[in-house]
């Protein structure tokens, strides 16, 4: 049951996200996390490419809706250190050329990091957080004009929101 | 300071029950709810928010609980903000019947008599309750009429004897893979039952049907048609003028004399301001896990091992329900009796269930409590079933064959699923107190649940979940797999507080009144002894209206007594 392994494995309780954020570390937050969306992104756009079957990430934002999601207060604050740590720790292991590889490249490189458990929880971590960014309601930025359900033929269920996180 | 007749702790299916009741008899009733109200209008089908994020229920780094598991012979303890694994069940108001699938079974007479029927289990403490079916058997069917239970009622050898013909309401609308599921079990010799749902399937009052909106169960309902205690039972007993619902309440603690409560020390969540609630009598309906830990952390000079706790029972016999799920994929290529078109007619249910199972008198593995089977469509949730394509093998599977893996199994397959249900059998290593080292965010100790269950209730599971996928084998689904274990389902918790006729070996009477107090009363789950083989949603909503009408009648012989 001990869904935390790889956060508490990675010695990750700083002070920064030991508390409720406040507006000071919620800005050193979006700092250290915007220095990291290039790679995150890149990897959101090899998982979920162009040309497939279902939209793509770039195509439906998913890089905005996960760092929406990630500073959202509803968000389970040790998945959001383990997302903003395992892109450190992508970044450390292809010497910060992730970004700027090319697709094969990229493959071996997620690949590689895929062989460790903590690679692995991690980016399944990311390819959930981008599912949900392609199938969530596009109440919360992404499936733009509903392109996830519709890849699918699927459809969310009636009445749709009419606002994020029923207003909390 | 306002003082009221009755004070109740939680808006769930129990508190909003015994509101009903005695708000309709002219009781001036406070209702205390942590969570907030969130009005029918606002339950969208928004999977994010309901189904992915806790926005019903506490944050785990401010309230949580601590678990103890047997880990190689070795008690574990583990904080849920660590695990993850919350124990919170729809915290607004309401409660968790806001989000229930409603699928209710009454309990079967033998149930009531467990222990007399089939003996003792060695390791298990099992008696039997202190009332029978008879007594509740009323009350079952009042829960159909004020609460709306819609079905068609159809004799089986296990299905309790019923006082009125049928239900109030016809059953909802089934999809049409009924045809191929009754016909699967009628070629095993297996019967398929209607399922009872609280789900309204005809207009009632300022209720709207069922629109089969295909996100049933994990959701809020915004027509009105699934029969939570905030629909059926707290509008109603608003609208009385009685009730004074109270949201945003955190009951810190009960205090009292050695024979009464005197009052309820709350926090106003929004503002942190506390203040204390005066009424003649206090009913707990905070889910059973939770009413146990709010008498240990009520512990005062008179009761120094938690509050009613003369006897020591109290948070002993925890039990939760036992059994398992699993699946199985019809596929459009395979598909037989009925087209695929109308498989994948979204919205209307399966709405099956299986009794055959519920006593079992086999050849080869004995004679045994068994349990009961629900089938339904799997949870039609569209993340949640996405996510689960992510893997090939142990290799996660990402690029274009992740979308095209996703076309096909949206497009061309739909899988069915069953839950088993069996009793959970209570045991000394199954068991709530509180953990005076971990405070949740007022200062209050969090509850300390141990968890562990019987062998035999994975024997049952098992025994049951073969038999359910021989139905999927027979209904030509591919990809069958069932899994049982002792890990609980956290929304279907009981025990705690048990009722009995014996002060010493009991929390609560037989009509849930604490043996020590006279004005304190428990109607969540907290009062079963044992749990049937049945979800508990139905016998709780019976169980609180009876207690209902007893405590209404309480405060007519006193008012008699008056005069």
């Amino acid at each position: 049951m001990d869904r935390r392994y790889f956060l508490i494995s990675a010695g990750l309780f700083t002070i920064l996200f030991g508390a409720k954020i406040q507006e000071t570390q919620k800005s050193k937050l979006f700092s250290l996390f915007e220095s990291l969306i290039p790679t995150i992104e890149a990897v959101q756009n090899h998982l979920f490419p162009q040309g497939g079957k279902i939209p793509s990430a770039k195509e439906m934002n998913a890089i905005g809706f996960l760092k929406e999601t990630l500073l959202h207060r509803s968000f389970d604050r040790d998945t959001r250190d383990f997302v903003i740590e395992g892109a450190k720790e992508l970044i450390a292991r292809t010497d910060g050329k992730f970004v700027t590889m090319d697709e094969n490249q990229k493959e071996r490189a997620l690949r590689a990091y895929e062989e460790t458990d903590y690679g692995s929880s991690w980016l399944h971590r990311i390819m959930i957080l981008t599912m949900e960014a392609l199938f969530g309601d596009p109440l919360y930025g992404s499936n733009i004009h509903q392109s996830g359900w519709r890849a699918i033929g699927i459809f969310g269920g009636e009445p749709r929101p009419t606002s994020r996180y029923c207003q909390i | 300071m306002k003082h009221f007749d009755v004070a109740i702790v939680g808006s769930g299916a129990s508190g909003g029950a015994v509101a009903y009741m005695l708000a309709k008899a002219g009781l001036k009733v406070a209702v205390l709810e942590k969570g907030r109200l969130i009005d029918r209008k606002a339950f969208s089908k928004d999977e994010i928010a309901y189904c992915r994020r806790d926005i019903a229920t506490p944050s785990l780094f401010d309230e949580y609980h601590i678990i103890e598991e047997k880990v190689d012979d070795k008690w574990i303890t583990t904080p849920t903000y660590e695990s993850g694994w919350s124990f919170w069940n729809g915290n607004i108001v309401g409660g968790s019947s806001n989000f229930m699938s409603g699928m209710f079974h009454r309990l079967h007479p033998d149930d009531f008599r467990l222990k007399s029927k089939y003996g003792d289990i060695k390791g298990a403490n099992v008696v039997d309750w202190p009332i029978s079916y008879n007594d509740l058997e009323p009350y079952y069917t009042l829960v159909e009429e004020v609460v709306g239970i819609s079905g068609k009622y159809q004799n089986h050898p296990f299905e309790p004897w019923r006082s009125s013909a049928d239900f109030p309401q016809p059953p909802t609308d089934e999809n049409e893979v009924v045809k191929l599921f009754d016909a699967s079990c009628s070629t095993l010799g297996v019967v398929p039952l209607i399922t009872p749902r609280a789900v309204l399937s005809r207009n009632k009052g300022h209720r709207n049907a069922c629109y089969y909106s295909n996100f049933c169960g994990s959701y809020g309902c915004s027509s009105g048609a699934k029969s939570s205690s905030r629909e059926a039972l707290l509008f109603p007993a608003l609208s009385t003028g009685n009730l004074t619902l109270i949201s945003n309440c955190y009951v810190k603690k009960l205090e009292s004399t050695q024979d009464r409560v005197t009052c309820a020390v709350v926090i106003d969540t929004l503002t942190n301001k506390e203040s204390k609630i005066t009424a003649s009598l206090f009913v707990l309906a905070a889910q059973a896990h939770e009413s146990s830990r709010l008498l240990f952390n009520s512990k005062n000079q008179f009761y120094p091992n938690g509050l009613a706790n003369s006897s020591g029972e109290l948070g002993k016999n925890l039990i939760f329900s036992a059994g398992g799920s699993g699946q199985g994929e019809l596929k459009k290529e395979t598909l037989k009796m009925i087209t695929f078109d109308k498989l994948m007619q979204t919205g209307l249910f399966l709405n099956r269930s299986v009794l055959d199972w519920y006593f079992v008198d086999d050849k080869n593995e004995g004679r045994f409590k068994g349990g009961s089977v629900e089938f339904m469509f799997e949870h039609q949730n569209i993340i949640s079933r996405a996510v689960k394509q992510c893997y090939e093998g142990e290799k996660l599977l990402w690029g274009k064959a992740l979308g095209e893996r996703l076309v096909k199994q949206f497009g061309e397959s739909k899988s069915i699923r069953f839950e088993v249900f069996n009793d959970w059998l209570p045991t000394n290593d199954c068991f709530v107190s509180v953990d005076e080292n971990h405070l949740d965010k007022w200062g209050m100790p969090v509850g300390k649940l141990r968890i562990s269950g019987h062998s035999h209730d994975l024997k049952v599971g098992n025994y049951i979940a073969k038999k359910c996928e021989k139905i999927l084998e027979a209904m030509g689904a591919e990809n069958i797999y069932s899994s049982v274990s002792a890990t609980p389902p956290q929304n279907l918790i009981a025990g705690g507080c048990r009722f009995g006729d014996d002060p010493k070996t009991s929390v609560l009477d037989r009509n849930c009144k604490s043996h020590d107090l006279e004005n304190l009363y428990v109607v969540d789950a907290s009062f079963m002894p044992t749990g049937g083989s049945v979800a508990y949603t139905w016998t709780i909503y019976a169980n609180a209206l009876r207690v209902g009408e007893h405590i209404v009648r309480l405060f007519e012989e006193e008012k008699r007594k008056r005069v």
